[in-house]
């Protein structure tokens, strides 16, 4: 592996292996979740670090993970869904690129032209690989016929470098292989922007105010869910299903700008008041 | 010209020296292409690209900006000219709301920067922000092909629709970051090695131009010229060739030719057609015979073609668009052979070479460079 290609893989495995840090900060905490890469259905080496973070967690066949704290009525659930869309390979061609399966509902059509032009990492059998979606050059497009056609992922060829199906394969690639946009969480102002941060710092808010030994009324299932965004909300039902039902139940959720796209941005005060009220609603507040 | 191959032959072929590597390109490169250098802010690349240099070489900075470096004397002397600038932005007005107006430098499609991290570089450092997406985004994806592309403005050709967010709300907070009207913009970068000896990067337009003189020089047997050779880093390229412009009329009818060491953008891409710039990465430098700024004279294209022979470097023959630093010196009776390597998506976030095409044109270079 070159030491470049290693980098990446420290980059990407240090976001997935993430030791017990009760007393990290809350934005600290933020910053390590929006590097996060978790497409829908293929959550699990992240959901492996929630294991790791969270004592006393537990993993479902599904993949959800919870806690369960205090006890007694009422049996109460605050939960955050965890995925995000993004794609699995769904070919190899001859010449070594990848095409793309989507995975995960979008809503914002400009959710796929994020792809183009732009790096995303490709999740081998042997670790992360870096690739670039390719993009028509624009020095090749002068007199000839505009293509305004928005971008889609059926257009999407990730270039890996490989020069063959059989090179991709020696390194790692497989069909199913889950490919997303490379995350570098990028603060600016009092913000954070990176792809689907707004589910991943929903979710670190959620962290952190059970790494707070927050006061329990009654008994409460808190849960980082998977698969929220595949039809019927598979990863939420498990949780309902195999540990409600629930007298009452919270989703954490976060306002952002530019919602699915790269710069998706959350603010960061408002991932506090969202630890904050996660804490007083474990402890009976409405 | 047969006589002329057959004496450069003659010359060339027991002159067979060290030659660049994909281990040294891959050094050279991932110091230059992390660097920011829109067009007519040059500085970063600038200072790099001099202290890349043996220790031998005395560099020269115009007041283009351009760097120039003179090995050799005697004879007219042979021009090799990459460029160091990249394309971007530049800040045209800080708005009410705080957020940046921009005008493009340099042409790429502008949607690659919708929904993306930005940079604005100011003297006291980079500002971080975000291009916002467009104002109104339709709910159905097909409703967009109906809309006017990004970055056309009526009547002002260089305005982008695109606008920079720093996180800010009023004019007077963007200011206080250190931003101001002309400060370039672009979005965070970094060099990332890809499967065998290929790599991806922003601005590879023309960092391995850069890179290529840095290694031919550093590989030159000075011992063997018989006349001037002038290597030169130019500004400017992307808005208009400004910098090689004022080189050229430095220099005026002097130079016996100019090699324009440029990227050759090659439809070795799925989405591009391949009617020409057919040339693969990975199976070595170009010789960018037509463009759209200039003609190689066929002479010197096989003359190239038999010095690369001569000494064993992988050599491609092809035709491309854009234009090229060394027409700028055609004018005055200079004859511009353009050299390249093949480069896939150019202009992007995501270009894509092969450094054994860098290092093949780094031996070209130093290659022609050394005969007379």
């Amino acid at each position: 592996m070159h030491s470049s290609r290693a980098a990446v893989a420290a980059i990407v495995l240090s976001v997935a292996v993430t030791a017990s840090l009760p007393s990290q900060s809350l934005d600290s905490l933020t910053l390590r979740f929006a590097g996060f890469t978790t497409v829908s259905g293929y959550e699990q080496p992240v959901m492996d670090s929630l294991l790791a973070l969270l004592p006393g967690a537990t993993r479902d066949r599904l993949g959800d993970v919870s806690v369960t704290l205090g006890s007694g009525a009422p049996r109460r659930l605050v939960s955050c869904p965890i995925d995000e869309a993004g794609y699995a390979v769904g070919g190899i061609t001859a010449d070594g690129y990848l095409t793309l399966h989507r995975e995960g509902r979008i809503t914002n059509p400009l959710f796929e032209q994020q792809l183009e032009g732009h790096r995303v990492i490709v999740f081998g059998a042997s670790g992360p690989l870096p690739g670039v979606v390719g993009v028509r050059s624009v020095h090749l497009t002068r007199g000839r016929a505009a293509n305004e056609t928005p971008f889609t992922a059926d257009d999407a060829y990730v270039d890996i470098g490989a020069t063959s199906a059989g090179e991709a394969a020696s390194l790692g690639v497989r069909m199913l292989s889950p490919v997303a946009l490379e995350k570098r969480p990028h603060r600016y102002g009092d913000g954070v922007a990176a792809p689907a941060v707004g589910r991943h710092a929903a979710c670190a808010a959620l962290a952190a105010a059970l790494l707070s030994h927050p006061k329990v009324m009654g008994s409460l299932v808190a849960s980082f869910t998977v698969q929220g965004l595949q039809g019927g909300n598979p990863g939420l039902g498990s949780v309902t299903a195999l540990q409600g039902p629930f007298a009452d139940t919270l989703t954490a959720t976060l306002i952002v700008k530019y919602r699915e796209t790269a710069a998706e941005t959350v603010v960061l005060s408002d991932v506090q008041a969202l630890e904050r009220r996660i804490v007083q609603w474990i402890g009976g507040a409405k | 010209m047969k006589r002329l191959v057959i004496a450069m032959t003659f010359i060339v072929a027991p002159v067979l020296r060290a030659q660049s590597t994909v281990a040294e390109a891959d050094s050279v490169l991932a110091r230059l292409i992390p660097l920011y250098g829109v067009s007519g802010s040059e500085a970063p690349v600038r200072e790099v690209v001099k202290s890349l240099l043996p220790s031998w070489a005395k560099p020269e900075v115009d007041t283009a900006g351009n760097v120039w470096l003179r090995v050799g004397s005697g004879g007219a002397p042979v021009v090799y000219v990459a460029h160091m600038d990249e394309i971007g932005f530049k800040v045209s007005a800080i708005l009410d709301d705080g957020s940046l107006q921009l005008d493009r430098q340099g042409g790429f499609f502008e949607s690659l920067f919708e929904g993306q991290p930005a940079l604005v570089h100011t003297p006291k450092g980079d500002v971080p922000g975000v291009f916002p997406t467009r104002d109104s985004i339709p709910r159905d994806p097909r409703e967009l092909r109906h809309q006017p592309p990004l970055g056309r403005v009526e009547g002002d050709p260089l305005r982008s629709t695109l606008r920079v967010d720093v996180g800010t709300t009023s004019r007077a907070a963007t200011e206080a970051l250190g931003v101001t009207v002309g400060s370039t913009v672009t979005m965070p970068k970094s060099y990332q090695r890809l499967a065998g000896s290929r790599a991806t990067g922003r601005s590879f337009d023309d960092r391995v131009g850069d890179a290529a003189l840095i290694l031919a020089v550093r590989h030159l047997d000075r011992s063997k010229l018989t006349h001037q050779v002038i290597f030169l880093w130019s500004t400017r390229e992307e808005i208009g060739l400004e910098g090689a412009r004022a080189a050229a009329h430095a220099l005026g009818t002097a130079p016996a030719r100019v090699y324009a060491i440029d990227t050759f953008v090659s439809s070795d891409a799925p989405l591009d057609p391949k009617n020409f710039a057919d040339q693969p990465i990975g199976q070595g430098a170009v010789v960018r015979g037509l463009d759209n700024s200039s003609v190689t004279p066929p002479s010197l294209v096989d003359s190239v073609l038999t010095i690369a022979t001569a000494r064993h470097v992988p050599i491609q023959v092809g035709t491309t668009n854009g234009g090229n630093d060394g027409s700028m010196f055609v004018p005055f009776g200079v004859p511009d052979v353009a050299l390249g390597w093949p480069l896939r998506y150019s202009h992007s976030p995501a270009e894509v070479i092969d450094l054994k095409d860098v290092a093949s044109l780094a031996d070209i270079v130093q290659a022609t460079a050394e005969v007379r």
